[in-house]
């Protein structure tokens, strides 16, 4: 397992968090296609720093990995949040995703007094085995959410109470 | 009556109208809404499709009566799809309006849009459940205690058409 440091995203990390979901094989598993759509996520995700809902990890000072917990303003979903979660590509397997979950969980739970955590992932995305590991559950299946190069995907929802 | 019911594109002005129907306290129940400023924000958010041509209001003698809207997804990957609102105002329910309206919206989606499917994320036991299912929307996702509102519980349902 890499030695890593999670800390509260900066606005700085946007650009690694671009750079990741630049990538082909990582930009498969989210609903963006292009750079204009990683920009526009990237800033939804990045105005999430206000509300100290959004953890970089590093290794050696260098950004490696990124989680979001996506609190809702709105007072009856307050108990639960969905959150999103990346790697860069050259770290992966290393324990990073984990680590990023478990400080989610702690966050979630100790600061935002979340209830209910839940994520949205593609079907055949290597990271359902990951969520499942963490103790995450399926709940539901959207047929055909995402429709890439006419082929479709479903998505898959997971959850775990905390 | 429902030759006097006619369906337009919404109007920005429309919010409105939004505004004074989700402030009754009945129905905040059924919308993501607790008070005045999420009640504001949603109305906004909402009526804010009408700029795409993504929103319909029904009017029934020169009175709006009721709002349907598509949330049009911002993606190309996800854009075959999208998420969909509707309220008709308390006073104009049980005449048909709303299915008048959802059966516009399907129209909408599928024929302007080229939509493949679209779906309601509706709470558990909202009385539009019985106008969704005769339109032969499918209840494909569950969620428990999805909603959390006076303390109590409620889930939420995902019901997709495939058009």
């Amino acid at each position: 397992m890499l030695d890593v440091n999670i800390r509260l995203t900066k606005l700085e990390d946007k650009e690694y968090l671009i750079k990741w979901l630049l990538d082909e094989d990582t930009l498969k598993w989210y609903p963006m296609s292009d750079r204009r759509e990683v920009e526009h996520a990237s800033t939804i995700w990045m105005s999430y720093i206000n509300k100290e809902a959004v953890y970089t990890a590093e290794h050696n000072n260098e950004p490696c990995g990124c989680c979001l917990l996506y609190v809702s303003n709105i007072k009856k979903f307050a108990h639960q949040a969905l959150f999103a979660i990346i790697v860069a590509k050259e770290h992966r397997g290393k324990g990073i995703g984990t680590a990023l979950i478990k400080k989610l969980i702690d966050v979630a739970k100790d600061e935002f007094k979340i209830e209910i955590l839940h994520l949205e992932v593609y079907e055949g995305n290597p990271a359902i085995s990951l969520y499942k590991r963490m103790g995450f559950e399926r709940y539901g299946i959207h047929k055909k959410f995402i429709k890439d190069k006419d082929r479709y995907f479903d998505k898959i929802m997971m959850q775990r109470s905390l | 009556m429902m030759e006097e019911l006619d369906i337009r594109y919404s109007f920005l002005s429309d919010g409105q109208y939004l505004r004074k129907w989700l402030k009754n306290e009945e129905d905040m129940r059924w919308y993501p809404v607790t008070d005045i400023k999420e009640m504001e924000d949603m109305a906004a958010n909402w009526i804010g499709f009408s700029k795409f041509r993504a929103s319909l209001t029904s009017v029934l003698k020169n009175e709006v009566c009721g709002i349907g809207t598509l949330f049009l997804m911002p993606y190309k990957k996800v854009a075959h799809q999208c998420m969909f609102y509707m309220i008709v105002g308390q006073e104009f329910r049980r005449r048909g309006i709303g299915s008048s309206l959802l059966k516009n919206i399907i129209n909408l989606a599928k024929n302007y849009f080229h939509l493949e499917s679209i779906y309601a994320e509706i709470f558990e036991k909202a009385p539009i459940i019985r106008l969704i299912e005769k339109l032969e929307f499918v209840p494909i996702v569950y969620q428990d205690k999805y909603v959390k509102q006076n303390g109590e519980y409620v889930g939420r349902v995902l019901y997709q058409k495939f058009l």
